[in-house]
């Protein structure tokens, strides 16, 4: 076949193709998923999560279990979102001594019925230096969250937690304001320094706090050498409840960063190896089928070896032996996957070739190989885009079982890992439900497109279902 | 054979062609015992004249359609020699089998069965072209089949290209199955039972249009077919085969108003005829019984057992080769002179 | 002579999704006892469809559309379907299908599916159930051992004759044969149509005997029904039809369309064209796209079904030139 008949034949195709309601929506979602794939590093909020997904200093700054941001949309109180605020305004002051203040002014707009699990303060900063963060509240009030002074720093970073560093200013607060009786059983350590940071100030705000929603205003302050001493890049995390489009998982990692960069990795995966595979298998089926005799028997010898290998353990040997990396798996699902559409499509092709078509293609003195792929391959096209479709979903699920067994490639993230993770962190049994469904969703849905497509093509490629 | 003296004019000669089947036999089957040997053909002698009509008739199970398929080189005889146009292709392969198929083509009996579903029209009869390289020229190509298309009287022909096999009729589909064999430009065709899937009603217009297309190509046909109505309307010389071997061969119309052998008698007494006045009476069926088994062929005459003619010489002596009753009219009966 | 089946204007159509497809249209004829009465036309023309509808089991999504089928005094077309199974298929009407002799089950000896039938409708012993299929099978002329063979072990005019047999074991009045030798050989033909005249004889029974081969119909049946596009164009007797003046052109061009094997002809007549499509058949005569004698009264109006000789009816506006 030359160009301009393929051109010729793919126009033909495409005509038809579009009639296909279910063929188009499949084609859609797929299209789609090329695009994240290609666009992937606009669409991540965490520039950083395919690279460091298994990096736990990378997600130090997020919640846990958070769920998605949009269940504030459901009835019942609001939660605050995680977000990064940058400085509003940077002022520098020159203080006695011979020593600069700059002071970063954040806003922060607290509308929620419940308040944030942190605010994390970030810098880098060079030289010796005093820092200090305060929480200036819309009701006027103001909390020194922390205050630590760092020497000898070369470009370190920082990092302050009001958790961690305003405990105790917090519960001055507290004292300041709540019930002395009420008070006076409790430590700092039965308080939760947002819940009190973000409240009313007023008796009972220990108890039932109330949200003081408003503006409030964070100011870092950063005292050191003139000169010498230097700070850039402040900013503040707020670590809310609820965060990102699909929340995140008990190590703090946001989902949707995991599913989209696992994206890529489920459609190489099931792409490429029930492409391979497939292929593999049909054209050996046909083969077998198609020349018979010696040929047939020993290739069929060959399948049964194959086929009746336990994959498993050779897989726990293999991974203890070698260092399992993406390729050496993709390429080890091929090796014993193939066979599956092996025996179907030879006892297909044994019909087939019964055909008086191939026997009449013969009289016409075709050769083995156009027989092969003109007459009997294309017969096979729909059973094989059905079989690569529904074996995509299979390998994206192998995958995860490697990973499962420690197998996977712990340099990726892929949603069967994700599961696998949900697995282990009992995402089920605390009701972390963003951690389960959109994966198993995902998988779900390129099931379908592929599953869509198939059947399109058999439509088209199988005209006997033709109606018209 | 009397054909020596215009030898140029003979296009296929078949001498002594055999062709056994030995089934797969199970493990136990296959260690005792003589293994079971099926006599498809079995010492087959026929020749074709260039430009004639030749019919091969038989009943299923006579080894009509597997001689058939040895002519089209679709199975290797066991032994024998067929001699096409002076050159021996018993066992010709690649090149010269492939220029054997320019110029022998088949008709098969189901024409949708013969074509790919998924080919279109157009694709079923560029199929020859893309495989003899006729020409690499998409557009040439498609002047080629308009011309085949116009031969078989598929008009027109632009409005077929573009379907599928099965959106046309019987009768399309059997012009269009011998549009691609004219395509080749072939010297002889193989028509396996062409018209007996098609409708009596257009039956005869498929027959003419192979007859006219015979007639202005100069073709020669190999008309295998178990109706004796056709044979006689469509051929100039017909075979009749019982049990792989042919029993009687000689000009149609000679053959079939003056059979001789008994199974060719028998044969045309059991063909219905379209005239009023037989509903009570029951027909007079010279022979009993079924063709047997070609896994167990009777010794002697092969046809003995079913004979009503039969003597013990029948069984006894050897079998019968073809004899020249005069006027071209061959048979394999010892006893004709005696059954009349 | 006594009417033992009486159809009235039958009506079958399918109803589709592209339309009402009308399979049988006004279908009207009589079955006499003791006679076998032929039905013939191209494929496609009603002709199976007829045989299933008499047998109340029309081949989905076809429904009766009006007409009768009278069978001993009683339409049989409103009959709830467990009498028409207890009472009328296979006890008044069997039918042997086309391919039957193809449908017998690979893994079960002969004798043991026909014995499966015969109890399925009648309560009786073993051995006494088998005693009637020895019977029958010496009827139809096999031997008794067949009983114990598997349909592979058999040829096919043996098939055909076991599945004749079954069509026989509970006596009916009517069997419809539907192709019953399309796929045997010419002598094996000829065998089976001279048992079907012995069992006719024997039993005086009625057969509606459906083929597309003229020749065929003019060996067994007493009197045709030329189909053509769902309705009768014409009917009478073997004498009628096959004596040399069939009425309608179709019949006639039919039979010109048969090769004679004892008579050399030059060319044989074939009708141009195909049936028609049933959800939209041609306006007046449904064959007049292809008659040879077509008049401008075919285009437009509709022939009736009309006598035109004693028991001789066609539906064609030029009959009586």
């Amino acid at each position: 076949m030359n160009l301009k008949d393929l051109a010729y034949w793919f126009n033909d195709f495409w005509t038809e193709f579009r009639r296909e309601k279910s063929g188009l929506i499949g084609l859609a979602i797929l299209a789609t998923a090329v695009l994240v794939v290609v666009f992937e590093p606009l669409i991540l909020p965490f520039k950083g999560a395919a690279a460091s997904w298994r990096n736990i200093n990378y997600w130090e700054d997020n919640s846990p279990n958070a769920p998605p941001v949009w269940t504030n949309l459901l009835p019942g109180k609001d939660s605050a979102v995680t977000g990064t605020i940058k400085p509003a305004r940077v002022s520098e002051a020159t203080i006695e001594g011979g020593a600069v203040a700059t002071t970063w002014e954040f806003e922060y707009v607290y509308q929620y019925d419940l308040p944030p699990l942190d605010l994390i303060m970030h810098l880098r900063a060079t030289g010796n230096l005093t820092f200090q963060m305060t929480l200036q509240r819309p009701d006027g009030k103001s909390i020194l969250l922390s205050q630590a002074s760092e020497h000898g720093l070369a470009n370190g970073t920082i990092r302050m937690a009001a958790t961690a560093y305003g405990r105790d200013a917090c519960f001055a607060f507290l004292k300041q304001y709540e019930n002395a009786d009420r008070v006076g059983i409790l430590t700092s350590s039965d308080m939760k320094v947002t819940d009190i940071a973000f409240a009313e100030a007023k008796e009972g705000m220990f108890d039932n706090p109330v949200a003081q929603k408003g503006k409030y205003r964070i100011l870092v302050t950063a005292i050191g050498n003139a000169g010498t001493d230097k700070v850039e890049s402040c900013e503040i995390i707020v670590a809310g409840r609820v965060s990102g489009l699909l929340g995140t998982d008990n190590l703090k990692r946001d989902l949707f960063s995991g599913i989209v960069a696992g994206l890529k990795w489920a459609l190489l995966i099931g792409l490429f190896v029930s492409f391979v595979s497939v292929i593999i298998g049909v054209m050996y089926g046909i083969i077998a089928a198609y020349f018979g005799g010696m040929i047939d028997k020993t290739m069929m010898f060959i399948y049964y070896i194959v086929n009746s290998i336990p994959v498993l353990p050779i897989l726990i040997v293999f991974s203890a032996v070698f260092k399992p990396s993406l390729m050496t798996i993709i390429w080890i699902m091929i090796i014993f996957s193939w066979t599956g559409s092996v025996m179907t499509v030879r006892s297909m092709a044994l019909q087939i070739k019964e055909e008086t078509y191939i026997e009449a293609a013969r009289a016409l003195g075709s050769g083995h190989a156009r027989i092969i792929f003109k007459h009997m391959a294309p017969l096979l096209i729909p059973y094989s885009f059905a079989s690569m479709a529904l074996s995509v979903p299979g390998f994206i699920v192998f995958e995860s079982s490697l990973s499962l067994l420690g197998l996977g490639d712990p340099t990726i993230v892929t949603w069967g890992a994700i599961l696998h993770d949900a697995m282990l962190g009992n995402a089920m049994l605390n009701g972390v439900w963003w951690w389960i469904i959109p994966p198993g969703l995902l998988i779900a849905i390129m099931g379908m497109t592929f599953a869509f497509l198939g059947f399109a093509m058999d439509k088209i490629l199988h005209p006997k279902l033709r109606t018209r | 054979m009397n054909d020596n003296d215009k030898a140029s004019d003979v296009i296929l000669t078949v001498e002594n062609l055999k062709k056994h089947f030995t089934p797969h036999a199970g493990l136990l089957a296959s260690l005792g015992g003589p293994k079971r040997v099926i006599r498809a053909v079995d010492g087959l002698n026929f020749s074709i004249r260039r430009g004639e009509i030749f019919g091969l008739i038989g009943e299923s199970g006579s080894g009509k359609t597997t001689t058939g398929k040895m002519v089209m080189k679709l199975i290797d005889p066991t032994s024998g020699t067929i001699v096409f146009n002076g050159e021996d292709v018993t066992s010709i392969h690649r090149q010269r089998l492939q220029a054997y198929r320019r110029r022998v083509q088949m008709i098969f009996q189901d024409p949708y069965a013969s074509m790919n579903p998924r080919f279109k029209i157009r694709e079923v009869l560029e199929e020859p072209l893309v495989i003899h390289r006729i020409s690499a020229d998409r557009r040439k190509r498609g002047e080629m089949i308009i011309k085949a298309l116009n031969e078989v009287k598929m008009n027109p022909p632009e409005d077929y290209m573009g379907r599928f096999p099965h959106m046309l009729s019987g009768g399309q589909r059997q012009r269009v199955a011998t549009a691609r064999t004219l395509i080749l430009n072939p010297m002889m065709l193989v028509a396996d039972e062409p018209v007996s899937m098609i409708d009596l009603s257009t039956r005869a217009e498929i027959l003419h249009m192979m007859k006219d297309v015979q007639r202005d190509l100069g073709l020669t046909y190999l008309y295998i077919t178990h109706d004796l109505s056709t044979a006689r309307y469509f051929t100039d010389r017909i075979a009749v085969m019982y049990l792989g071997r042919i029993v009687e061969m000689g000009p149609a119309e000679e053959v079939i108003d003056n059979p001789i052998h008994p199974y060719t008698r028998a044969l045309i007494q059991a063909v219905p005829e379209p005239v009023t006045g037989q509903v009570e009476t029951i027909k007079e069926l010279a022979i009993s019984g079924e063709i047997p088994s070609p896994a167990n062929i009777p010794p002697g005459c092969r046809f003995h057992p079913r004979c009503p003619f039969a003597k013990p010489e029948c069984s006894g002596q050897a079998e019968p080769e073809l004899m020249d009753a005069g006027k071209g009219h061959f048979h394999a009966c010892r006893r004709w002179k005696e059954i009349g | 002579m006594d009417k033992i089946l009486e159809v009235k204007n039958l009506k079958l159509y399918y109803h589709t999704s592209k339309g009402t497809v009308k399979a049988l249209d006004d279908v009207t004829f009589d079955l006499f006892k003791g006679e076998t009465f032929g039905l013939v036309g191209e494929s496609g023309c009603g002709k199976t469809t007829t045989g299933t509808a008499l047998l109340r089991m029309p081949t989905p999504p076809g429904r009766y559309d009006g007409g009768q089928i009278v069978l001993d005094g009683r339409d049989i077309i409103d009959l709830p379907e467990n009498d028409v199974r207890k009472h009328i298929r296979w006890e008044k009407i069997s039918m042997v299908f086309q391919g039957a002799m193809n449908c017998l089950t690979p893994v079960y000896t002969v004798g043991k599916q026909m014995l499966e039938t015969l109890q399925e409708h009648r309560e009786m012993e073993k051995v006494q159930a088998e005693e009637l299929i020895r019977e029958y099978l010496e009827l139809v002329g096999l031997p008794p051992e067949v009983m114990g063979r598997y349909p592979h072990e058999l040829s096919g005019g043996m098939k055909q004759r076991i599945v004749i047999a079954t069509a026989l074991f509970l006596k009916p009045d009517v069997v419809i044969l539907d192709e019953p030798t399309t796929a045997l050989d010419v002598i094996v033909q000829a065998q089976i149509i001279n048992l079907l005249k012995k069992l006719k004889k024997t039993f005086n029974l009625s057969f509606i005997f459906i083929t597309h081969d003229l020749a065929l119909e003019a060996e067994v049946s007493d009197r045709i029904c030329v189909m053509y596009a769902g309705k009768i164009s014409e009917l009478g007797t073997n004498g009628q039809i096959f004596g040399g003046h069939p009425a309608h052109p179709y019949t006639e061009k039919l039979l010109s369309a048969t090769p004679l094997l004892h008579k050399k002809v030059d060319t044989l007549s074939f009708i141009p064209g195909a049936p028609p499509d049933l959800i939209d058949p041609p306006t007046g005569c449904r064959f007049h796209p292809r008659c040879h004698k077509v008049i401008d009264v075919c285009r437009e109006k509709e022939p009736e079904l009309k006598e035109i000789g004693t028991g001789h009816m066609a539906a064609c506006w030029r009959c009586g030139e």
